[in-house]
């Protein structure tokens, strides 16, 4: 079955989102190795689940199609959730790199 | 400030510099240019980490526009331990 539209823009933004992600840790682990907060640690640690997060969207987006294939509904509110999340990481990007 | 000290210092890709910079201006006041070089650091670099410090309160510029000198503000010296906990890490 092909994929929709709308989860295959999920899918962009998923992996967008983890471009942002990986670069947020690459921050917080240079950093960890030059300061060890626990601030840091904790950030790092949030980095890493929602890379995983992530990660597991777009295996479910691919692997699982006949999950939101039935619902449009449910295709647009996966797509919004992936979108708000995208905006959510953009500015703690910003902020942490600026 | 000192949650927005930790984050600005130690979470921040330029928050090695940001220290430095602060350990710098401890000794005595200096303008940009001093700055770049003695931490070594472009000037472009250093101007846009203390116009980030000094949005946040930490120091602020003194003098005639040219060469403006940069000092500590008070407010921060308040939370002079704060910093002192942060830049020990990074010795």
């Amino acid at each position: 079955m092909a994929m929709s539209t709308q989860i295959l823009a999920a899918s962009v933004l998923s992996g967008v989102n983890i471009v942002f992600l990986s670069a947020l840790a690459a921050v917080w682990v240079r950093n960890y190795r030059t300061f060890r907060t626990s601030l840091v640690l904790g950030l790092l640690a949030f980095a890493v689940v929602m890379l995983v997060e992530n990660a597991f969207a777009l295996y479910f987006f691919f692997t699982m199609q006949s999950l939101y294939s039935g619902d449009p509904h449910v295709q647009q509110a996966v797509l919004v959730l992936r979108g708000l999340q995208l905006v959510a990481v953009a500015f703690l990007t910003y902020v942490t790199v600026r | 400030m000192e949650k927005a000290l930790w984050y600005l210092l130690t979470a921040t890709r330029g928050g090695e510099n940001r220290v430095r910079i602060i350990r710098t201006l401890s000794e005595r006041p200096r303008n940009a240019n001093r700055l770049a070089d003695e931490l070594d650091v472009g000037y472009k670099t250093i101007r846009h980490h203390l116009d980030v410090l000094e949005s946040h309160g930490v120091i602020e510029a003194g003098g005639d526009k040219y060469g403006r000198l940069y000092f500590l503000t008070d407010h921060f010296e308040q939370y002079r331990d704060t910093f002192e906990e942060i830049a020990t890490h990074l010795d």
